[in-house]
């Protein structure tokens, strides 16, 4: 079910029908990482931006609005990103982000330290969960209201609680860094978060200085800035 | 000797899975429950102000799937390979966005907001889950081996077993169209450790 989706159930057992539409050649050689997503940043640029960190090679591909429906049925659960590694396709954003960074030490280096890596990137996926009828609906992807009202009662509550704990937690950790002495791809994925943010509202994160330094940081990693200047400009 | 200390309601909810781990493993941990009146007062001291928190020699850990994923892969039910753990992940990862989905019949069926059950059973409920069971039962068909990911029980499994149980106790049958996962949860229960914990562990409405 997770394979590249090429053999139907009936050829399971067809050793011959598999082996010929393998992604691995008869060389042994290994194919890059393949990454589907959409021409945009979203929940697939924290998953880029490991790679680019970590100076690996992938294919980035990008699908259309209108090409995107045709692959739907070969994605696991029927969505995007999805990640291809050695014929086998891997779902959600967050199981393919963590098994990349841990692929290249960008996940935490002790059992703990991955496990607060985890609990910052989920903490993440509830801010995002409880912003989404403002967020979705100031980056027109779906109307749930009047956006300014939106913006007071569902993001600006939602923000001052999860920035909050990230500038506790960034003082209690004290390298400038959500975990350990270095970029692990939590800090990634929120700053690319806090990119998106300030484009919408580019005053709302006065409050949290810590934060807005935080995000300088990670952008001005070097393999990070020049991704940046160099990738697709796309308005999410 | 490592000491285990799980914060957590008494609730299977968010506590549960983990609970099982620790329960597959034959591995003691301190099962902490907080009543709704006691927990304001601990608040504070919890990382991200939430539960459940895994206290871990002293070192607090936040957030249920990142505690369920460290002690899945300490004790060794979180997927044997690096591909198969992120498998593992994933699913665990679509069955909070499944939550999410359901969350507004979930709410008022179990009587903490107002609303009408029946009209979001329909509309919200059975939706959700008929694209999500769909999935689980083509995963378990093609895997083959009785379990999600590979060929022994993972925390996904838990996640799956939970539910069904969890939603067969609010809604009678809840599961009676799909046999596969019906049978998957008979077989993760029968499981030598985990029949002994359900038969020993303490009631919880959900």
């Amino acid at each position: 079910m997770f394979c590249c989706g090429y053999c139907t159930p009936e050829e399971e057992d067809s050793q011959d029908a598999t082996s010929s539409k393998k992604n691995n050649s008869s060389l042994g050689k290994k194919m890059p990482m393949k990454l589907y997503y959409f021409d945009g940043r979203g929940t697939g640029e924290a998953i880029r931006q490991v790679f680019k960190l970590a100076g690996e090679d992938f294919e980035d591909v990008r699908f259309s609005m209108d090409e995107w429906p045709k692959h739907k049925a070969d994605m696991p659960f029927g969505q995007i990103p999805v990640l291809e590694v050695d014929g086998m396709m891997i779902p959600q954003s967050a199981a393919i982000g963590r098994y990349v960074a841990k692929k290249f030490g960008l996940a935490g280096k002790t059992p703990t330290d991955q496990a607060w890596v985890d609990a910052c990137v989920d903490q993440f996926k509830d801010h995002y969960t409880e912003i989404n009828k403002w967020y979705y609906t100031a980056l027109g992807f779906a109307n749930h209201g009047d956006k300014e009202s939106l913006y007071k009662s569902v993001y600006e509550p939602a923000r001052d609680k999860f920035y909050d704990f990230l500038q506790k937690r960034l003082k209690k950790n004290g390298s400038g860094f959500l975990v350990e002495n270095s970029a692990t791809w939590a800090d990634l994925l929120i700053a690319d978060h806090m990119h998106t943010i300030l484009q919408l509202k580019p005053d709302t994160l006065q409050r949290f200085p810590e934060m807005l330094a935080f995000k300088k940081r990670v952008e001005e990693l070097p393999q990070i800035k020049k991704w940046i200047a160099t990738r697709p400009k796309t308005p999410f | 000797m490592v000491h285990y200390k799980l914060h957590y309601f008494g609730l299977y909810a968010r506590g549960e899975p983990i609970r099982q781990v620790f329960a597959l493993a034959g591995q003691e941990f301190e099962d902490t429950r907080y009543s709704m009146e006691e927990w304001p007062q601990h608040k504070a001291d919890m990382p991200f102000g939430q539960l459940p928190v895994l206290e871990v020699d002293g070192e607090l850990l936040p957030q249920s799937m990142a505690i369920l994923r460290f002690v899945g892969r300490r004790f060794g039910y979180a997927g044997k390979t690096d591909v198969e753990q992120a498998q593992v992940d994933a699913i665990a990862d679509q069955f909070q966005d499944y939550f999410n989905e359901f969350k507004a019949y979930f709410v008022v069926a179990v009587g903490f907001a107002p609303g009408d059950k029946e009209q979001l059973f329909n509309s919200v409920m059975i939706p959700a889950r008929n694209k999500m069971f769909q999935m689980l039962s083509q995963i378990l068909r093609s895997n083959g081996t009785g379990f999600l990911v590979g060929d022994s029980v993972t925390y996904a499994d838990l996640l799956l077993s939970i539910h069904v149980a969890g939603m067969d106790g609010l809604t009678p049958g809840f599961a009676n169209d799909y046999p596969r996962l019906l049978e998957h949860r008979q077989r993760v229960e029968s499981i030598p450790a985990l029949k002994h914990y359900l038969e020993t562990r303490p009631f919880a409405p959900f």
